[in-house]
C-alpha cells in the first residue's frame, strides 16, 4: 500500500490535539461551551442571595457595584437579576446598599444549606480531594431539590458541621455557633482548638493545605507580629503569614482544658518508642476513619512501630497485638501522648 | 401511639442527633473496644505467645529490609514463573497429544463411520471439540501448576509482606500495595487475578486493579510470545545469541506491561475514578505454616476449575464461530476472507494485517487460540499448501515451519513487533470480561476495562508501526 507514515502521524497528533483542546479538564472547549449553556437566572439569583448572606453575616455592607465586582457574571446580567429581585421581593435598597429580606434571607440560607451539606458529603461518602470540594458543591447547590437536599442530610446523618468547620442551617434554618477568633489576632501563649479553615480564596487555602494543618487540633501560639504568625500544634510548630492566619478560626480554651501538651503525631514516632492514642483527627473522614477504629485506633491504645518497609512508608504498626500497616499520610492524622520508653 | 407523636419522636431524635455532634462514632467504638479487652483481660490467659512473636520479627526483618526484600520478592516471584512455564510444557504436550492427534481423528473416524454430513461434523469436531480441546490442552497445567504455588506463599503469609515493601511504588500511581498481588496473579491468568482483587477493600484501588489487570501478561500470552520471538527476533541476531535476545524481548514485553499498568492506575486516579472513595491499611498477619494439602485441593477447585470451565463455556462458542466463518461462502469467497480483506487496510496501518485482527476477533474467548486460528486463516488467505482445512485449527510442531508460513503470509518484522505489543494490550479474553462484570456489577467499568486496552493498543502498534516505516 503506498502511503506517507509522516502525514499519517500528522494526522493523528492533530486529532490528539484537538480532542486534548475540547476536553482537557475545567478550561477544554467542550466544558467550557457546557458551562455556559446553563448559567441561567436562577443560577444569578442564587449566588447573589448567597454573596449578600455572607456579606451581611460579616456584619458588613454592599452596594450594587460591589457585588458585581465579587461575582463571575457581567454587570449587565446582574442589574437585570437585582431588578427582578426587588420585585419578588428576595431584597430591598438600604439606601445604595442592597439588604436581603426575610424570603431572600430564607433562601440564601437554603443555598448555604446545600453547598455545606454536599461538602460534607464529598468529604464523607466519595474520594474527591479537598481542593475539588468547593467547586463541586457551587455546582450541585443550585441543582438539588427540596427532597433530594432532606434525603442527603438524612443520610448524613444530619450533620451540625461542614469538613471546613462551617456550620451547616438546617431544615428550619438553624444554624449552630461558631465562635471563634481569628489565628491571627491571638496573643503569644494563648491556647485554642482550630475549629474552622475557611476555603477561599484558592490560593490561600491551598497554602494552609500545604501546610497539612488540621482542623481539629489543639494550638498554643508562640508569636505574633505583623510579619508572621508562629503557632505549636501536634508536636510541631507551623509558620503562617498573618493574611493566611486570618482565614483560619480558633476556640480558645480554658488553661485547665488543655493537658495534652505532649500530643504528637503519630508519624513521628520513632522506631523504639512506645506511645498511646489520643484520638483520631478530624481530618480523617468517612471509610476511612471508620476503618481505624474498627482496627482499633481508639483512645488510650498502646502503639509502637513494628516494622518499617523498605521506602520508609508505610509503617507497620503494633496495635492491639496485630500489626497493621499505615501510610504516612494516615499515620498523620492518629494523635499519640508519647512517654512511655520501651528500651529494646 | 398517634401520628402526630410519632412525628414528635422522629423530630425529637433527629434533634437529639444533631445535638450529639460528629463524634459520637468515635466514643461508640471506644466504649466497644474497652469493653472487649476488659472481657479478654478477664477470661484469656497468654502465654508462649512472645516467643512465637520473635521469629516472626526475625523473618519480617529480612523479607522487608532495604537490601533484602526486593531481591527476595523478584526472586519468588521469577522462580514460581519459571516452574509454571517450564513444568506446564510436558504435561500440555501430553494433553496435546491425546486431545488433539488421538482423540481428534478418532472422534472424525466415528462421524465419518456413522454418516454424520460434513458440515455437522465440521461444526461440531472441527469447530467447537477443537477450540475447547486446544483451551484445555494449554490453560489447564499452567493454572494447575500456578494457583497452588501462589496459595501456598499466601498461606504461608509472605504475601502481604510484599503488598507492604512495593506499596510505596504503588501510592504513586495512586494504587493500593496489594496490587502488586493481584497483578502477580494476573501472570498466572487476569480472570483470576481480577477475582484476587477482593484483598483489596478501598473501592477505589480495587477498581483499579481490576481495570489494570490485563496489563499482565497471563498464561494464554506467554507462548505466543515466546513462539513469535523465537522466529523473528530471534532471527535478526546471531544465533548464538538468539536465545538470549528473544527471551529478553518477551520479558521487556513484560516490563512494559507493568509500566502500562502504572502509568493507567496513574491516569484514572486523576480522571475518572478520583470520586471514588479510597482507604488504605493492611494487615500483616503472623506466619504460620501453610496447610499443603488443603491448599493444593482448594486452589484447584476455587481457581483453576472455575477458570477453566468459564473458558470452555466461551471458547465452544468460539470454535463454531471460527469453522462457520471460513466455511460459509458469500459469493465465491468465504465470510473469513471477506472480513479479512476488509480488515486489512487498518491492519496494514497498525503494522498488522486482516488476519490478525480477525484472529483476534474470534479469538476474544481464549488467547490461546489465537495462534492456532492466525495459522489457520493465513493458509486460507493465501492458499499455500499445509494446514488441516478450512476452519481446522493447527499448530505447526516446528518452530521453524510456522517462521515459513507466517512470512509466507507477508510477515515481517515490524508485523512480529507489532503481535507481540498488541498481545499485550487488547482486549481481555471474554472469560475476564465477564469476571469484570461478576466483580464489579457495573456495566461502565466493564467497558472501560474491555475498551481501554484495546484503544491503547491501537495507539501503541500504529505509532510503533509509522516510526519503524519512516526510518
Amino acid at each position: 500500500m503506498n502511503y506517507n507514515p509522516t502525514y499519517a502521524l500528522l494526522i493523528f497528533f492533530g486529532l490528539v490535539l484537538i480532542s486534548y483542546l475540547l476536553f482537557r479538564p475545567k478550561s477544554g472547549w467542550f466544558w467550557v461551551i457546557k458551562n455556559n449553556l446553563k448559567s441561567n437566572e436562577k443560577i444569578v439569583i442564587e449566588d447573589v442571595l448567597k454573596q449578600l448572606y455572607h456579606t451581611e453575616n460579616a456584619g458588613k455592607d454592599m452596594n450594587l457595584h460591589q457585588l458585581s465586582n465579587s461575582l463571575k457574571f457581567d454587570e449587565r446580567t446582574i442589574v437585570d437579576v437585582i431588578k427582578k429581585m426587588t420585585i419578588i421581593e428576595l431584597l430591598t435598597f438600604d439606601g445604595e446598599n442592597l439588604k436581603l429580606t426575610d424570603s431572600g434571607r430564607d433562601y440564601a440560607l437554603r443555598i448555604v444549606r446545600v453547598h455545606r451539606l454536599w461538602e460534607k458529603y464529598l468529604a464523607e461518602k466519595t474520594g474527591f480531594d479537598k481542593m475539588e470540594w468547593h467547586d463541586r458543591a457551587e455546582d450541585m447547590e443550585h441543582k438539588l431539590s427540596h427532597e433530594e437536599t432532606d434525603l442527603l442530610a438524612t443520610h448524613l446523618g444530619n450533620p451540625q458541621y461542614d469538613p471546613h468547620g462551617d456550620p451547616i442551617p438546617t431544615k428550619l434554618g438553624k444554624v449552630a455557633d461558631l465562635e471563634g477568633e481569628f489565628l491571627s489576632s491571638l496573643k503569644v501563649g494563648s491556647v485554642g482548638r482550630i475549629v474552622h479553615i475557611e476555603d477561599e480564596p484558592d490560593v490561600i487555602y491551598k497554602q494552609i493545605l500545604a501546610e497539612k494543618i488540621h482542623i481539629g487540633s489543639q494550638i498554643r501560639v508562640i508569636e505574633n507580629n505583623k510579619e508572621r504568625v508562629v503557632f505549636y500544634a501536634e508536636g510541631q510548630e507551623f509558620v503562617l503569614a498573618p493574611i493566611v492566619a486570618a482565614n483560619i478560626t480558633i476556640t480558645l480554651l480554658e488553661k485547665e482544658e488543655s493537658l495534652e501538651e505532649n500530643m504528637a503525631r503519630l508519624s513521628s514516632l520513632k522506631d523504639n518508642e512506645e506511645a498511646s492514642i489520643i484520638g483520631i483527627s478530624k481530618e480523617s473522614r468517612g471509610d476511612s476513619r471508620r476503618r481505624l477504629l474498627d482496627l482499633g485506633f481508639v483512645r488510650g491504645a498502646k502503639i509502637s512501630i513494628d516494622l518499617e518497609s523498605p521506602f520508609g512508608n508505610p509503617i507497620a504498626y503494633l496495635i492491639k497485638g496485630t500489626s497493621i500497616a499505615l501510610r504516612h499520610d494516615q499515620a498523620s492524622k492518629i494523635l499519640i501522648k508519647k512517654g512511655i520508653e520501651n528500651g529494646k | 401511639m398517634n401520628k402526630d407523636e410519632i412525628e414528635n419522636l422522629i423530630t425529637l431524635s433527629s434533634d437529639l442527633r444533631w445535638k450529639i455532634g460528629d463524634d459520637f462514632h468515635d466514643s461508640l467504638a471506644e466504649g466497644i473496644y474497652a469493653d472487649a479487652s476488659e472481657i479478654s483481660n478477664a477470661s484469656v490467659s497468654k502465654d508462649n505467645e512472645k516467643k512465637k512473636f520473635r521469629l516472626d520479627a526475625k523473618i519480617d526483618r529480612i523479607v522487608t529490609s532495604k537490601t533484602w526484600g526486593f531481591p527476595i520478592m523478584f526472586l519468588v516471584l521469577a522462580l514460581i514463573l519459571w516452574i509454571t512455564i517450564i513444568g506446564a510444557n510436558y504435561p500440555s504436550a501430553m494433553l496435546a497429544d491425546v486431545l488433539l492427534d488421538i482423540v481428534h481423528p478418532f472422534l472424525k473416524g466415528l462421524a465419518a463411520g456413522i454418516g454424520m454430513p460434513w458440515w455437522l461434523d465440521g461444526f461440531l469436531i472441527d469447530g467447537v471439540y477443537l477450540a475447547v480441546a486446544w483451551v484445555i490442552a494449554v490453560m489447564l497445567p499452567p493454572m494447575a501448576i500456578f494457583f497452588p504455588l501462589f496459595t501456598l506463599l499466601e498461606d504461608f503469609g509472605y504475601l502481604p509482606r510484599v503488598a507492604f515493601n512495593m506499596d510505596y511504588l504503588f501510592k504513586k500511581s495512586g494504587a493500593h500495595g496489594k496490587q502488586a498481588l493481584t497483578m502477580s496473579m494476573g501472570f498466572g491468568c487476569n480472570a483470576a487475578g481480577v477475582v484476587a482483587t477482593r484483598i483489596i477493600d478501598s473501592p477505589r484501588e480495587r477498581l483499579i486493579a481490576i481495570i489494570t489487570n490485563n496489563f499482565s501478561l497471563c498464561n494464554g500470552r506467554w507462548p505466543t510470545q515466546i513462539l513469535i520471538a523465537t522466529i523473528f527476533i530471534g532471527a535478526v541476531v546471531p544465533s548464538s545469541l538468539s536465545t538470549v535476545a528473544s527471551m529478553s524481548a518477551v520479558i521487556g514485553i513484560a516490563i512494559l506491561g507493568i509500566f502500562f499498568m502504572f502509568l493507567t492506575s496513574w491516569a484514572l486516579t486523576k480522571t475518572v475514578l478520583k470520586g471514588e472513595v479510597s482507604t488504605f491499611n493492611l494487615e500483616l498477619p503472623p506466619y504460620r505454616p501453610p496447610r499443603v494439602l488443603k491448599t493444593i485441593y482448594t486452589s484447584l477447585i476455587d481457581r483453576t476449575l472455575i477458570v477453566l470451565w468459564r473458558a470452555i463455556v466461551f471458547a465452544a462458542p468460539a470454535g463454531a464461530v471460527i469453522w462457520l466463518i471460513s466455511n460459509i461462502y458469500i459469493g465465491n469467497e468465504s465470510i473469513a476472507a471477506w472480513t479479512i480483506d476488509s480488515l486489512d487496510s487498518f491492519g496494514f496501518l497498525l503494522g498488522l494485517n486482516g488476519v490478525i485482527l480477525l484472529a483476534y476477533i474470534v479469538a476474544i474467548p481464549a488467547n490461546e487460540i489465537v495462534i492456532p486460528t492466525i495459522l489457520m486463516l493465513t493458509v486460507l488467505v493465501t492458499g499455500v499448501t499445509g494446514g488441516e482445512g478450512a476452519g481446522v485449527m493447527f499448530e505447526l510442531d516446528s518452530v521453524n515451519a510456522t517462521g515459513d508460513l507466517l512470512r509466507s503470509g507477508g510477515w515481517t518484522l515490524l508485523t512480529a513487533v507489532n503481535l507481540m505489543l498488541f498481545s499485550l494490550l487488547h482486549n481481555p479474553c471474554s472469560t475476564t470480561i465477564y469476571t469484570i462484570y461478576k466483580e464489579t456489577n457495573s456495566l461502565k467499568w466493564t467497558t472501560v476495562a474491555t475498551l481501554l486496552p484495546v484503544i491503547m493498543g491501537f495507539v501503541v502498534t500504529f505509532l510503533v508501526a509509522q516510526i519503524w516505516r519512516l526510518f
